[in-house]
């Protein structure tokens, strides 16, 4: 007790001013909106900080448990794929949801005719309206866009390809939403034209390009290719460069997508026309 | 002794109505805030204990904190203020020390001792204040211009003041 009022009496200088100072501090962040948000995130930033190093090392330690957690998944899901891979050679995987809506459906095709040196170059696929193709429907190889479906017979389906002088495409760059046309200028198989982007947009080598959801063919955002070299033409439109991802000489196993819900769209622009 | 606790306070008064009613009022290009309000603190008698000095300060910063509407912020600059007032007075003590019962002012120890410690007071006021009123380490360097624009123009005012006390 004696030793805390002589510590009291020898410090009370500095303890009278840390008292005042806390007021002072206590008045500032209450009386002040802008003071009292910097204090709060402040604080926060720092809580946030702490928490984000705690939940950093659980999650290493658990790496474990994810590990296992992991592998079951992974092999239940090869158990699904191995059922699935009898049916999938047939047919549309076509789910009538009217709940949720599903929008797109894939199937599987093999490629059994392609060429890429002429002007106007198709190709052929397995698959025709016995399986439920029809014209108008995307098809892509891998991720990334190859063409689409112009004619059908009961077994066999033809699609133009993207390296054909009539093909036009609704694309975009992913950077920054700009959208032209894609085509193709009947040189190199490797390479396709972006028309339409307007110059005062920054245009960089590698940018992706994308479709658009506009065809109402092609879903939204399936990668083209990326940008090789933008070119100012005399106009005030770039003309650029793209790199295909796909690789139209060694074209094999395909998807087709139908737009379940093209119908109804048409149906509802056309109203418009 | 009497006479001279009612002068002070009756000058304190002064200054902070002079501080409330035009200096508050100066929309000078944002950079030129003085708060002459503080050579209050600087008056106030060395024999004074520290902390009757630091319960006067509080109780300043809180009016004018309460007439510009921004709790708390000179408050707690003054408060620092005059914390600090007892170690300024001991680095800067004249060889033969202070003498009890006299001004701490221009009149009895002399321009360059006052300059000194009027700075050294206001230096650490207008810090305190400044960053208190800004609250943050962005445009560091903003807030150092400021701080010393505005350091510079109460230092000025101060002198005058000093020099019309000793004059009188």
């Amino acid at each position: 007790m004696r030793n805390l009022l002589n510590f009291l009496l020898k410090y009370n200088n500095l303890i009278v001013f840390l008292i005042l100072e806390g007021i002072a501090l206590y008045l500032l962040a209450n009386g002040n909106h802008y003071h009292n948000s910097r204090i709060v995130n402040g604080v926060q930033g720092i809580t946030n900080g702490i928490n984000e190093r705690i939940s950093n090392t659980r999650s290493y330690l658990s790496l474990r448990e994810i590990n296992s957690d992991l592998a079951s998944q992974n092999s239940s899901l090869r158990n699904t794929i191995s059922e699935l891979a009898q049916e999938q050679s047939i047919d549309f995987t076509d789910v009538n949801d009217t709940v949720t809506g599903q929008q797109y459906s894939y199937t599987p095709a093999r490629v059994i005719n392609n060429s890429v040196n002429r002007q106007k170059n198709f190709f052929t696929i397995d698959k025709g309206t016995r399986q439920g193709i029809r014209p108008d429907m995307a098809v892509i190889c891998g991720n990334s866009a190859a063409g689409m479906i112009v004619g059908c017979s009961e077994n066999f389906s033809v699609a133009i390809s993207m390296l054909n002088l009539d093909f036009k495409l609704s694309a975009r760059l992913k950077s920054n939403g700009y959208f032209g046309s894609l085509t193709w200028d009947g040189k190199n198989y490797r390479y396709a034209l972006l028309n339409e982007i307007p110059q005062h947009i920054s245009v960089n080598v590698g940018d992706t390009i994308e479709t658009t959801a506009y065809s109402a063919i092609f879903p939204e955002g399936i990668p083209i290719g990326t940008v090789v070299e933008p070119k100012k033409s005399g106009s005030d439109f770039y003309v650029i460069k793209v790199a295909l991802f796909t690789d139209f000489k060694k074209l094999n196993y395909v998807d087709v997508i139908a737009n379940l819900r093209r119908n109804e769209r048409l149906e509802l622009e056309n109203r418009f026309k | 002794m009497i006479n001279s606790a009612l002068r002070l306070i009756l000058s304190g008064i002064l200054l902070i109505f002079f501080q409330i009613l035009i200096l508050n009022n100066i929309q000078f290009s944002g950079y030129v805030n003085p708060y002459v309000y503080i050579m209050i603190i600087m008056m106030i008698p060395s024999t004074t204990p520290a902390w009757l000095l630091l319960i006067i300060s509080f109780f300043t910063g809180l009016i004018i904190d309460l007439f510009s509407g921004s709790p708390g912020m000179h408050t707690g600059a003054t408060v620092l203020a005059a914390f600090s007032r007892p170690l300024v007075l001991r680095l800067i003590a004249p060889r033969d020390g202070y003498e009890s019962g006299s001004d701490l002012s221009l009149a009895v120890y002399g321009l360059r001792w006052f300059f000194i410690y009027a700075s050294a007071i206001v230096l650490i006021h207008h810090t305190a204040l400044f960053f208190l009123e800004v609250f943050r380490f962005e445009g560091f360097f903003r807030t150092i211009l400021r701080i010393l624009v505005s350091s510079a123009f109460t230092l000025g005012f101060i002198l005058l003041l000093e020099y019309y006390r000793k004059g009188k």
